[in-house]
């Protein structure tokens, strides 16, 4: 069946097709029009400390003070960094690509945690279950954070999730095979995952999709005050992505022989540089960027209820400047969001659930 | 590799797939499929029925087609109207039986008995013509029903006349000759028909009724908006088709001599059959006489080879009714899909390997932002200002997407007004010495502007290629122009293969679609001089006054034509290697030229380029607007020498002001930017430039 679907191009595994920005996720301005607290390039993952905001960007991890908008960096480590994740109680964790997982506390006690050496390289997303346990979302295996653009056109689904006993330093494989675990939070006794490259997020255990044909990738989750969930998606769907996934002698020549910026797929901004692939309907006509123009970025994030289904939608479209978004963190009534595509911290006002 | 490559492009080069969306494109389509099923049907009963084809069966059949023939353009003719006749085979029956009644029964002269007849035949479609027509019942059931009617009059009446048309042998020459007679070999009635045949298809295509008939069958709104007569016309066609089935009926009678209970039942069904399957669309609108024909003389095949090899007369008309639901289930697929097929398979990308290109941020090309800062003209006042020309007042003209000429007025240019209303999109624009404005206009051809606004066609054709299959000769896509000092006007043209809202398809294919034609305005004729050019965009004469420079756009090179002198007739490329796609060519100072690029080349695209067959799929499997494309929202502008060498290059980081520009134009220090996506003209400071240099003072030799 796949063989006809691939022959006639039609819908299906190998079809084209993404779904339609529409009902919940009908576009609007939310995020290009959201307060932008603090400028901080290459923001990436948000966390919550005891009521402060904990930022990573690059090798640094940042505390943010929203009212006074100002950054102060907690400390640099000896890689990039790859998450941050807060335990009520002062304990952070840190994901390091190459190096894994760093405990520590604001006063600067840091120390390793041991976890299998291929998990390393691609820690995307942490979250602390009660004190002791601390639940991980590994990308890849295969590829190191950095290079997520070619697990994705590697057709990547090496992700895993572990669950480490910080008392002991056990740690138990509770998932494997997925296509870029990237985001964890607890529904209940449930553990709820996104995995990126199948567009959805999965219920552990068991491996259901809980919320499927998501119109973008999904990133980190973060939990609501009112019980629901915050999600992150970094960078949309694309037909022309999904063809190129299907193109494999494209595919192989193209992560060959150009540099991975240059390639056809996600990306957390449009960049400004000459090499970036553009699609027809993304060229500025009578000097206007269209808003639903194919662009490869753009900043989604969604508000879901406590059974995982989507309340409410914030968009920044393809004429917008607030892409990329990989984080989300809910902090006094307001909703921080990291946009790594433009580099900046953005609030908005959520307000408290009725 | 290499050897896989090469197979790659050969393949693409020799067995495109081209051909096929081209064939797809043609109107002729419509009628070749159902030749192609008459040639099959003909082999087919040559081989099961060995000599069957032999003259006397020729002769026989041409009789048998002469007369179901008539019926069934008669049908055609209904159909074409968006009606359909079910009634004929009963008309033919009265008109038989008035024929014999008038020869036979009332011993009449042949001139009354044919107007009998003919009378019938009138009266008959009259009737049908009145009420679906006039009365706008519809076409199918009134002649069902007078498909009933009529066969009862023939009913109630044949009984009673049937011994008189028996017993009596008219006394006629002439009707002798009309059923057996023939004119060199050939029987009357065939070339009777072939005359009305002939005489029909002159009226159906080439006169108004023909094209009304069309009209009203094709949109029957639109042809009453447009002032047709449409009940009239319905009428028409329904009394066409009674007096058409009267001719048939009358030279049946004339062959037969007598008529039977049976005459003309189930005719109707046999006739649809034929005129369905030559391919008359029973929507309306579409079809002509010779798919009538073509439809008459399969059928008049299949039924005389079934009946040849002993095959019983019921399982003939089932096979009829089986041939006619398939052939109405292709005409109905076929007219909807065809469309869709043809967007499918026509997109046919080549391979193309671009060399390695230069560095876009190293060397002469560093980047820097001068183009970022330009004064802007006319936001939002223009649409797509393609090109830009200033003339001796420096007062600035550009080409709009309204089809209009603008022209903004020096000094500030903060005015403007329309120059000219051409009607199509002008692009490349060029001043003659003269002060004619000439310019290329997509879709339409070379024209000029006199200097009091006077618009005057200069020319929209060239000559037929022998072996294209699309027709060549009209211009489609003309881009750029520049005048040779002896006053010949050489332009390109982009694609022979797309129209002008479809530029940017011809970039998926990558193939050399274009040309670079002259107008020599002292013979007033207009040649092809370079065919299979890669979207060949800008035109600019060479100083030597016996060459040109052209830019081939896809293929991101500038070459050099010398189309005088001792090279006459050579190409060499200038600039091979250009980081982005090469618009508009343009004279500047210091005996440079002004390349315009477009956009830049991507990593990504250029590997496209040499894997045709994933441009294919794309193009068959994603939306237009998902396409991956060139990067055109960055600005660029190239200044180089005759000798190909990059002096000087400004960048638009941002693209907000200037992506894709496509035309610059130098004019005492200032460097005029336009862009056909865009709605603003800008212009930047060219710093050290001549303040007096303008490309018409250099042309007349005051301006260096």
């Amino acid at each position: 069946m796949s063989f006809l679907h691939r022959l006639f191009g039609r819908d299906g595994e190998d079809g084209a097709r993404v779904p339609a920005m529409d009902g919940v996720f009908k576009p609007n301005t939310a995020l290009d029009t959201a307060d932008r607290i603090v400028p901080l390039p290459g923001i990436d993952d948000l966390a919550v400390a005891d009521g402060t905001l904990l930022a990573t960007a690059g090798d640094a991890l940042y505390r943010i003070e929203a009212e006074a908008r100002t950054v102060q960096p907690v400390r640099r480590f000896e890689g990039a960094l790859t998450m941050v994740a807060a335990a009520p109680g002062g304990r952070i964790a840190v994901g390091i690509e190459g190096r894994g997982v760093a405990l520590g506390t604001h006063d600067g006690d840091w120390h390793p945690l041991d976890i299998p050496a291929e998990d390393r390289g691609a820690v995307a997303a942490g979250a602390f279950r009660g004190a002791d346990e601390l639940v991980l979302a590994i990308g890849s295996t295969a590829h190191p954070r950095s290079e997520w653009k070619r697990d994705l056109m590697s057709r990547g689904a090496s992700g895993r999730v572990l669950a480490c006993r910080l008392a002991d330093g056990r740690t138990q494989v509770l998932a494997a095979g997925l296509g870029h675990a990237h985001g964890i939070a607890f529904a209940g006794d449930r553990i709820v995952v996104a995995e990126s490259w199948r567009h959805r997020l999965v219920a552990l255990p068991g491996g259901a999709p809980v919320l499927d044909d998501l119109p973008a990738y999904p990133a980190r989750l973060a939990p609501a005050s009112d019980g629901g969930f915050w999600l992150a998606l970094f960078a949309p769907r694309r037909q022309i992505t999904e063809f190129v996934l299907r193109e494999d002698d494209y595919r192989r020549e193209m992560m060959a022989t150009i540099p991975a910026e240059a390639w056809i797929g996600p990306d957390f901004g449009d960049g400004r540089g000459l090499t970036e692939p553009l699609q027809s309907g993304s060229v500025r006509q009578m000097g206007i960027m269209k808003p639903w123009a194919p662009s490869r970025s753009y900043g989604l994030v969604v508000r879901l209820d406590r059974d995982l289904l989507p309340l409410a939608t914030f968009h920044s479209r393809a004429d917008g400047g607030a892409h990329g978004i990989t984080a989300v963190a809910e902090l006094g009534g307001r909703l921080f969001a990291a946009s790594r595509g433009s580099g900046a911290l953005l609030a908005l006002d959520v307000g408290r659930p009725a | 590799m290499a050897s896989v490559s090469t197979l790659t492009r050969l393949r693409h080069r020799y067995l495109s797939g081209r051909l096929v969306g081209e064939v797809l494109s043609k109107s002729w389509i419509d009628s070749a499929i159902p030749v192609v099923a008459l040639l099959a049907t003909a082999a087919v009963m040559a081989v099961l029925i060995p000599g069957v084809f032999n003259v006397a069966y020729l002769a026989d059949l041409s009789r048998q087609l002469a007369e179901f023939g008539l019926v069934a353009l008669g049908l055609t003719v209904v159909i074409l109207s968006g009606g359909i006749d079910l009634s004929v085979g009963s008309m033919f029956a009265l008109c038989v039986l008035a024929a014999l009644t008038g020869m036979n029964v009332l011993g009449l002269p042949f001139g009354v008995s044919l107007a009998m007849a003919l009378g019938a035949g009138f009266l008959c479609g009259l009737l049908n013509g009145v009420l679906i027509g006039y009365l706008r019942l519809r076409a199918f059931i009134t002649t069902l029903v007078t498909l009933v009617i009529y066969r009862a009059i023939y009913d109630i009446i044949f009984p009673r006349l049937a011994s008189a048309i028996v017993g009596n042998v008219p006394d006629s020459w002439l009707w002798d000759w009309l059923g057996f007679g023939a004119v060199g070999g050939v029987p009357v009635s065939f070339v009777i028909f072939v005359v009305i045949a002939a005489a029909l298809h002159l009226t159906l295509s080439r006169l108004r009724p023909g094209w009304h008939l069309r009209a009203v069958g094709g949109a029957r709104k639109s042809a009453y908006n447009a002032g047709i007569n449409v009940k009239r016309v319905v009428c028409g066609a329904y009394v066409a088709s009674g007096l058409l089935t009267a001719v048939a009926a009358f030279l049946f009678s004339a062959r037969l001599g007598s008529t039977g209970a049976d005459t003309g039942i189930g005719m109707e069904i046999t006739v649809l059959t034929a005129v369905v399957l030559g391919g008359v669309s029973l929507g309306g609108g579409r079809g002509s006489v010779g798919n009538a024909i073509v439809g008459a003389i399969l059928v008049l095949i299949l039924t005389n080879g079934l009946i040849r090899l002993g095959s019983p007369g019921s399982v003939n008309q089932l096979l009829i009714g089986l041939i006619l639901v398939l052939a109405v289930l292709f005409d109905a697929k076929w007219v909807k899909n065809r469309g869709k097929i043809l967007s499918k398979v026509y997109v046919s990308p080549t391979w193309l390997e671009l060399p390695p290109r230069a560095a876009p941020d190293a060397g002469a090309f560093a980047l820097n932002d001068r183009l970022g800062a330009s004064e802007l003209i006319g936001l939002g006042a223009v649409e797509g200002p393609e090109d830009v020309v200033l003339d001796g007042g420096d007062n600035l003209y550009t080409g709009t997407r309204h089809g209009t000429i603008v022209r903004f007025l020096a000094p500030d240019y903060a005015r403007h007004e329309v120059f000219a209303r051409i009607g199509g999109h002008p692009l490349g624009l060029a001043f003659a010495p003269d002060g004619d404005l000439y310019t290329c206009v997509g879709g339409m051809g070379v024209y000029k502007v006199s200097p009091d606004g006077v618009v005057a066609k200069v020319t929209d054709e060239t000559n037929r290629s022998w072996f294209s299959v699309i027709n060549d000769a009209r211009l489609r896509l003309p881009d750029d122009l520049d005048i040779a000092p002896d006053g010949r006007i050489f332009f390109s043209e982009a694609t022979i293969r797309y129209e002008m809202a479809d530029w940017v398809v011809d970039a998926l294919e990558g193939r050399g679609n274009g040309r670079l034609i002259c107008f020599d305005p002292r013979t007033g004729r207009t040649r092809t001089v370079l065919k299979g050019l890669i979207f060949p965009n800008g035109i600019a004469m060479c100083r030597d006054g016996q060459s040109l420079l052209f830019a081939e756009t896809w293929a991101c090179r500038i070459s050099r034509y010398f189309f005088d002198g001792p090279r006459k007739g050579t190409v060499e490329v200038v600039v091979a290697d250009l980081p982005g796609y090469p618009d508009n060519i343009n004279r500047g100072s210091d005996g440079t030229y002004w390349v315009a690029l477009l956009g830049l080349r991507t990593p990504t695209f250029d590997l496209a380029m040499r894997k045709p067959g994933f441009r294919r799929r794309m193009a068959r499997r994603l939306a237009a607007d998902e396409w991956l494309f060139p990067n055109v929202n960055r600005g660029c502008v190239v200044r180089i020498a005759e000798d190909g060498t990059v002096r000087e290059v400004l960048w638009d980081m941002a693209g907000e002001n200037h992506p894709s520009i496509t035309s610059t134009c130098e004019h005492k220090g200032w460097l005029y930017l336009g862009g056909v996506s865009n709605n603003r003209i800008g212009r930047v400071r060219l710093e050290g430039a001549d303040d007096t240099w303008t490309v018409a003072g250099e042309r007349r030799g005051d301006g260096r």
